[in-house]
């Protein structure tokens, strides 16, 4: 017999212990969890309210001939070459779905769906034909792993220890998302909503959303690398679609989906450690839980509120039919 | 109306969070060595070494494609509190020797056990030179190799004991050569021209090369890319051209491509082979010989496959 399903559940092993024993361990799991959710729910309100949302996915695809070109030309499975491969075939991604999706009729969603089947096609091609006796794809060489942050190299300011160097590179991505996100605020809610308006208002939508999308592609390239592919993915559309569910307005949003990204990163690590799991995959299934509440008791848009009101309003039309009935 | 909400919304995280707690530590403070290896192999070859002598945690599980293998929480704990942590090598885990090799550098004995085996022995693409094929194991005498680093690395961490390993090594060994001695009997029974063994991957080279078998890997050697419409035809054509008996699906790989190319070309699956990881521990299984052994060790595993071979190609 295998054993139980799940392991027993034991205050002690989930809770405390990872603060005390493993303190640091998971004060760097659950603190990079937290920048990479954080930061791609960020991006992640814009890519929705554009309907890219699945662009994360896309670009986990279409990254598969940029890193064959890569080893074909360095000879080499290191990640360097392999992450720059990426790099280059992420913002090749994003332009030719923005270049389809501005001088044609596509809608984004094609537009995406052509653009990484097409790429991906292209590097099974390359892998078959040149390079099919070496083992080369992008799971075991670009793919990094969140529960293993922790003994990633330390960066030192000087002789200050910083932190492991992923979380540094991702807090100063961070960084460069916030101050982006200050600096042109206006101009990508603007865009976001009403291009028309924008464009008369003299903002040039085209060149927001290529800005957005090529900050995005290297965003989901850089997070690939340092946790792995499933977080990204999820985290792209959860926190956003999340907080949009609580709310209409979208600074308030943005603030919730960094606030939704913090609990998913703390609780989602007691789960996976718990069910001794990956704790990517327990960040995601924390999201997928958290949405399910909010879809159902969200204040406004949830199923219980809309049913509520829906009653109401028919109860309240019933009255007034009868009273002028009377 | 906003507080019940939220009163319900944590009240459903609280009962989430407290469903059952029950404190207890097992706080087993004792000697014994901690060794952690990443897959079945490598745990299970450390473990006949070790013996009781300590405690050898596999982070990849039995029957996982070292590819779809995803770090548990506990695992960065584990390997931080290893006294020594043994891996296959020759990239075999991809991205996370990265990480191994780092915790090396900060103090831990961390091991390839495929080091000591020699280069010339070490098969690589034509076109591709210095990227070697890691599946090492389905050799016994290049198994025999990675006997001697487990051996000699355990002897470092714990020279007290290092008699013991010795002596553990040594009978490994000679278990090994008289596998490989009977897995070359056992052949023996397939005439020459029939010893062609065609798979989902190319995972069987060493294999092949050992046992003198021509082998065929209908997906090449990563475990991600597809068979190509043109391999299937082409390793169709060549079955039917043999007369081969039977084709094997793997353990870790999808047996899709396989059973197409057994409905296209009329050949029977011969079984399932091991291929990237041992199989559950304490599955018995019952050879020809009345003979009966655990697929979750490395011998019960490479006589599975010598057995499911043999008895099909025969």
């Amino acid at each position: 017999m295998r054993e139980q399903f799940f392991p027993a559940f034991d205050w002690h092993t989930v809770f405390i212990q990872p603060w005390s024993e493993y303190a640091v361990n998971s004060f760097w799991i659950v603190l990079m969890g937290f920048l990479v959710a954080g930061t791609c729910g960020l991006v992640g309100c814009f890519v929705i309210l554009r309907r890219m949302a699945l662009v994360g996915d896309a670009i986990s695809h279409s990254i598969l001939p940029g890193i064959t070109l890569a080893f074909l030309i360095t000879n080499s499975r290191d990640t360097l070459p392999m992450m720059l491969g990426a790099v280059v075939a992420g913002v090749v991604t994003v332009a030719l779905i923005e270049a389809i999706r501005y001088t044609s009729r596509i809608k984004p969603d094609a537009a995406i769906g052509i653009v990484f089947s097409s790429l991906f096609a292209i590097g099974v091609i390359l892998i078959s034909v040149f390079a099919d006796e070496v083992d080369l794809d992008a799971e075991c060489v670009l793919y990094g792993e969140l529960g293993f942050i922790p003994l990633q190299d330390i960066a030192y300011f000087g002789e200050i220890v910083i932190g492991p160097e992923p979380i540094v590179r991702m807090a100063i991505i961070t960084l460069i998302a916030i101050v982006l996100l200050f600096a042109f605020f206006k101009e990508m809610i603007v865009t976001s909503f009403d291009s028309g308006l924008a464009a008369s208002l003299g903002i040039n939508p085209t060149r927001y959303q290529y800005g957005l999308t090529l900050f995005l592609s290297i965003v989901i390239v850089s997070s690939f690398e340092s946790v792995g592919v499933v977080l990204v993915i999820a985290m792209i559309i959860f926190p956003g679609a999340t907080a949009l569910m609580l709310t209409d307005r979208l600074p308030i949003a943005l603030v919730l989906s960094t606030v939704i990204s913090g609990a998913y990163s703390l609780i989602g690590f007691h789960l996976a450690t718990w069910l001794n799991a990956s704790i990517a995959g327990g960040m995601t299934v924390i999201a997928g839980i958290v949405f399910g509440i909010v879809w159902a008791f969200a204040p406004q848009r949830g199923l219980i509120a809309t049913f509520v009101r829906n009653r109401q309003i028919m109860e309240g039309s019933a009255l007034n039919f009868s009273r002028e009935e009377k | 109306m906003k507080c019940p909400r939220s009163a319900l919304f944590f009240l459903t995280l609280l009962t989430m969070a407290s469903i059952s707690c029950s404190p207890t530590s097992n706080d087993s403070n004792d000697e014994r060595i901690k060794a952690v290896a990443t897959t079945t192999f490598v745990a299970d070859l450390v473990r006949s070494i070790l013996g009781d002598d300590g405690e050898v945690r596999g982070l990849m599980g039995p029957g996982v494609d070292p590819h779809l293998y995803k770090a548990t929480a506990g695992d960065v704990n584990q390997l931080q509190s290893a006294d020594v942590i043994f891996y296959n090598g020759l990239h075999l885990e991809g991205r996370m020797t990265e990480v191994l090799v780092r915790l090396g550098r900060q103090g831990t004995p961390v091991y390839a056990i495929t080091e000591s085996v020699p280069e010339s022995r070490l098969l690589e693409p034509a076109e591709f030179a210095g990227h070697y094929d890691p599946h090492v194991w389905f050799d016994p005498d290049l198994w025999i190799h990675c006997v001697d680093t487990v051996v000699s690395a355990l002897s470092k961490v714990d020279p007290s004991r290092a008699g013991t390993y010795e002596n553990r090594g040594t009978d490994l060994v000679s278990r090994l050569t008289e596998l490989k001695r009977w897995g070359d009997e056992y052949a023996q029974q397939i005439p020459r021209k029939q010893r062609i063994l065609v798979t989902s991957h190319d995972a069987y080279n060493y294999f092949g090369q050992a046992f003198d078998f021509q082998v065929i890997g209908v997906q090449g050697i990563s475990t991600v890319s597809e068979a190509g419409l043109a391999d299937i035809v082409k390793v169709s054509k060549f079955i039917r051209e043999n007369g081969i008996k039977a084709i094997f699906v793997e353990s870790s790989v999808s047996p899709a491509t396989i059973e197409r190319i057994s409905a296209d070309s009329g050949v029977s699956i011969g079984g399932e082979l091991f291929s990237d990881a041992l199989g559950e521990p304490g599955h018995m299984e019952t050879g020809p010989d009345d003979s009966s052994y655990d697929v979750g060790t490395y011998e019960g595993m490479f006589r599975h496959n010598m057995t499911t071979i043999v008895e099909a190609l025969k």
